[in-house]
């Protein structure tokens, strides 16, 4: 992660802190004033009546009592004495120390007691994380495995796989917070006689390990015997739970990060490439082009391509990234555009790689559906381009740096730009994607925050971002599977859900000889599939 | 399916050793802390009497008060020294206990009062605790590089170690300069301040904040005449982080090191893969792979088609 993003990153966990401070006080403030106030007139009440005590005796035994209770002692006047370190509680107790949740309401007062805790939780807690890591393990392929059966019903009935997928994810959500969250709030309710609020408090207080210790299940020791085991191996399965949870999470904000800035680095590439063989094609065709030789990464662009595409059959002719008919240069505009979105080359990099990898190439196609598969080849020469580019895009704009959150700002980039090309593709040609970055060059020239690779979005949003979540929970269900699960063989045939339709293009001649270079295009450049072909596979 | 049924087995029997360290814990802590909960029992007793015995006081009356004296220490309303006190909710302390709440340290010296502020610390933890590991995970990925990754390599070329040693070393001395700075340090520094704590006292406040079980049974900053209380609150809190910065480190450095002599693979548990995957620079280094990242540190690095992310087709 950059410096840029974590600074921000850290801004923001302080700024969430003082909000959280602001608010808590507001909330709590005056409550507590009452509350003192109640006990301040307790206190004098019971001095006025009972003039024979003095302030400070009273003073002392309220001392002696407070300690007292701090150590759990009971301080009603029960003649009979149960002792709190009883097994069950004892046992409990150690559970808290473990599992790092530590309510407090019982804690070791002795010299003893404490080292003994220190060393005891030493070696039990890197314990107790082992055994975590293994529950939850086998409880989410047990989770996945159940929601996977249901998923094939839906399969079946021929609902759509980027939809069934995030129904099953939502599902497996749902049905993990029911059983651990929802039934023991209601257990809790009617066994410890807390409302439901209390009780909703104590269970998200205590799976997230905070374990205030205001309320704590049994404190009383009025139920059976059984009732504290259980409710610690409710613990321990809610905790698993609650930590797979944040680890797909976890999994999914990288996975959405890395697509972002990979995505972008690709769209980048992409469009210089594409636009590079517009010249090629406009070459050929004696089109005339404005050049733009001064432009500093035009010049470093095409040294660098001339050094690596040695054997290609394109030609590098001296023209700028220009879109026939179209009077400026749009890649200065991309550089420029780029420069207020990517602080560094490596972002850059890796946002136009992956994206020019799964968004661009599929809007040649007029459906933007699965490529051939050969794109082991393109892909690398992509990237290697789109290194390139975002190399010297970098250094262009590292000159222009002006703010932080690049990832934030790609990411609500690719939204706008969604957004923008749904609006476009309306007014554009049944070629969108060649015609549109004209039309919206021309129609948003003063939108610096436009990449001139706005063609490449999805005509139409919402699919385009079922897919994409549809897409990253796959990767996440499969990035968290358990070990075992992971050494079967990974059956990598990508089934193409949507066939190439490649067909329709070629049979559209408009008038435009942009379609014909895209044409072109897409024959010399194999894209990468869509879905991609998963990585080669992580050894575990 | 052997792999399998092997983990399950592993499974289970850890789980049995498991129980079986809980109730040895079980059975040590009745041992010790009974007999000192009796005498402070009897102790108890033997006041209350005392008072009774010495004043007009009837044993209905003094319960009811003791009652409501209890209640409202238990929400951190101190009945004690007569004294306006220092409020619980004041900005410093109300950041204090935001802090301790979304670290899941949790205290419980002060909890909230209302039911408003029991549902706002419910939605608050929710989405805090996740985006507080988010940023520890973060900065500890970055800490790796310059606290485990540069030295390990070191270690190797320098001193001409084999991998796995220049591992262990690493790693016992990183343990000893944690344990110092963030143990053995600042509880010299809160035995000082605060009165009432001894060095045994003041050296278990520190380990049970930063393993996170926050029992609450010693709370820094709550004396009533603290000077400078609200400054010495927010280095607290900056104590508590960065503290479980380097807890989290150090627990990171041993799964690599645990991964390095194959412990994980033995016990089939999912290794620590993450940076494998981004940064390809495992503890043990051939040097070669050091260049890239160490080049663009600031990178995460998806330069080859295996880290990239990709769509899964999901085996069906």
């Amino acid at each position: 992660m950059r410096c840029s993003t974590l600074l921000a990153i850290l801004t923001v966990v302080l700024l969430y802190l003082v909000m959280g401070a602001l608010v808590f006080r507001t909330l709590e403030a005056s409550k507590e004033r009452i509350k003192y106030d109640e006990l301040l007139s307790a206190r004098t009440s019971f001095l006025h009546n009972h003039t024979c005590v003095s302030p400070d005796a009273l003073q002392e035994l309220i001392q002696h009592v407070v300690s007292a209770i701090d150590s759990g002692v009971d301080a009603s006047s029960s003649s009979n004495f149960t002792s709190r370190w009883d097994l069950s509680s004892a046992f409990f107790f150690c559970g808290t120390i473990i599992t790092t949740i530590g309510f407090g309401n019982l804690s070791p007062k002795t010299e003893g007691g404490q080292l003994f805790c220190i060393f005891y939780a030493l070696i039990g807690i890197p314990m107790f994380g082992i055994l975590l890591a293994g529950v939850g393990d086998q409880l989410g392929t047990m989770l996945r495995r159940a929601v996977g059966k249901i998923e094939t019903l839906f399969l079946r009935k021929g609902v759509k796989p980027t939809s069934v997928r995030i129904i099953s994810a939502i599902f497996s959500i749902l049905i993990g917070c029911l059983i651990f969250l929802g039934v023991p709030t209601l257990v809790f309710q009617e066994v410890e006689q807390w409302s439901l609020l209390e009780a909703g408090y104590f269970v998200v207080i205590t799976l997230t390990t905070v374990g205030f210790g205001d309320y704590v299940a049994d404190d009383r020791r009025h139920g059976s015997f059984m009732y504290k085991p259980i409710v610690w191996l409710w613990i321990v399965f809610g905790l698993a739970y609650f930590a797979s949870i944040l680890t797909m999470i976890g999994n999914w904000l990288r996975v959405l990060s890395k697509k972002t800035r990979a995505e972008m680095e690709e769209l980048r590439a992409h469009a210089t490439d594409w636009t590079q063989n517009i010249q090629n094609m406009s070459v050929d065709f004696r089109i005339p082009v404005q050049l733009d030789l001064n432009d500093p990464f035009q010049l470093q662009r095409r040294r660098r391509r001339r050094k690596r595409h040695r054997g290609t059959s394109h030609g590098y002719p001296k023209v700028a990234y220009v879109v026939p008919g179209l009077g400026e240069s749009l890649e200065a505009e991309g550089i420029r555009i780029n420069g207020h979105l990517f602080r560094s080359w490596s972002e850059a990099q890796s946002t136009l790689e992956t994206m020019l990898e799964t968004r661009s190439m599929p809007r040649l196609d007029a459906h933007f559906e699965v490529w051939p598969s050969s794109r082991t080849v393109s892909k690398s020469e992509l990237r290697s381009s789109s290194r390139a580019a975002s190399r010297s895009v970098s250094q262009y704009s590292s000159s222009t740096a002006s703010g932080s959150q690049s990832e934030s700002e790609s990411q609500s980039e690719r939204e706008s730009r969604r957004s923008q090309k749904s609006r476009n593709s309306k007014a554009s040609l049944p070629s969108p994607e060649a015609s549109s970055p004209v039309e919206s060059a021309e129609q948003e020239p003063s939108e610096l925050n436009q990449l001139p690779a706005v063609k490449v979005e999805d005509t139409t949003p919402h699919p385009s971002l079922l897919d994409f979540f549809g897409e990253n929970l796959a990767y996440i269900d499969e990035s968290s599977d358990t070990l075992s699960d992971r050494v079967k063989p990974d059956s990598t045939s990508p089934h193409p859900p949507r066939k190439p339709k490649r067909r329709s293009m070629r049979r559209q001649l408009p008038n435009r000889s942009l379609l014909v270079m895209k044409r072109v295009y897409s024959s010399e450049l194999q894209p990468p599939s869509n879905p991609p072909t998963p990585p080669p596979q992580v050894p575990s | 399916m052997s792999s399998a049924g092997r983990s399950w087995l592993f499974l289970a029997g850890f789980v049995l050793f498991y129980a079986a360290y809980l109730v040895l814990g079980a059975l040590v802590f009745s041992a010790i802390e009974r007999p000192e909960e009796e005498r402070l029992r009897l102790d108890l007793a033997s006041l209350r009497e005392r008072f009774l015995n010495q004043s007009c006081v009837d044993g209905a009356a003094l319960d009811l008060f003791l009652e409501k004296v209890l209640k409202a220490n238990k929400y951190g309303v101190s009945a004690l020294h007569n004294a306006s006190g220092a409020a619980n909710w004041d900005l410093a302390a109300a950041l204090f206990f935001a802090s301790t709440l979304v670290t899941t340290v949790g205290y419980g010296h002060t909890t909230p009062l209302s039911d408003e502020g029991k549902a706002f610390s419910i939605v608050y933890a929710l989405l805090g605790v996740p985006f507080t590991m988010l940023v520890l995970t973060a900065c500890v990925q970055r800490l790796m590089y310059l606290v485990t990754y540069r030295p390990v390599n070191l270690f190797q070329q320098r001193g001409a170690l084999a991998p796995r040693v220049a591992s262990v070393i690493h790693f016992t001395i990183l343990m000893v300069l944690v344990v110092v700075c963030f143990f053995i340090v600042p509880a010299l520094v809160f035995s000082r301040i605060e009165e009432p704590w001894s060095f045994l006292d003041a050296l278990y406040f520190c380990f049970i904040s930063l393993c996170t079980i926050g029992l609450g049974d010693f709370v820094p900053g709550e004396q009533p005449h603290q000077k400078l209380r609200a400054l010495y609150k927010v280095s607290i809190i900056v104590y508590l982080f960065v503290g479980l910065m380097f807890m989290y480190l150090v627990l990171r450095t041993f799964h690599k090191l645990a991964d390095l002599h194959g412990f994980t693979a033995f016990f089939h548990l999912p290794a620590c893969e993450e940076d494998e995957q981004q940064d390809r620079v495992p503890i043990v280094e051939e040097g070669r792979e050091e260049g890239p990242p160490e080049a663009d540190k600031t990178a995460t690095k998806p330069l080859d088609v295996a880290s990239q992310t990709s769509y899964n087709t999901i085996n069906r």
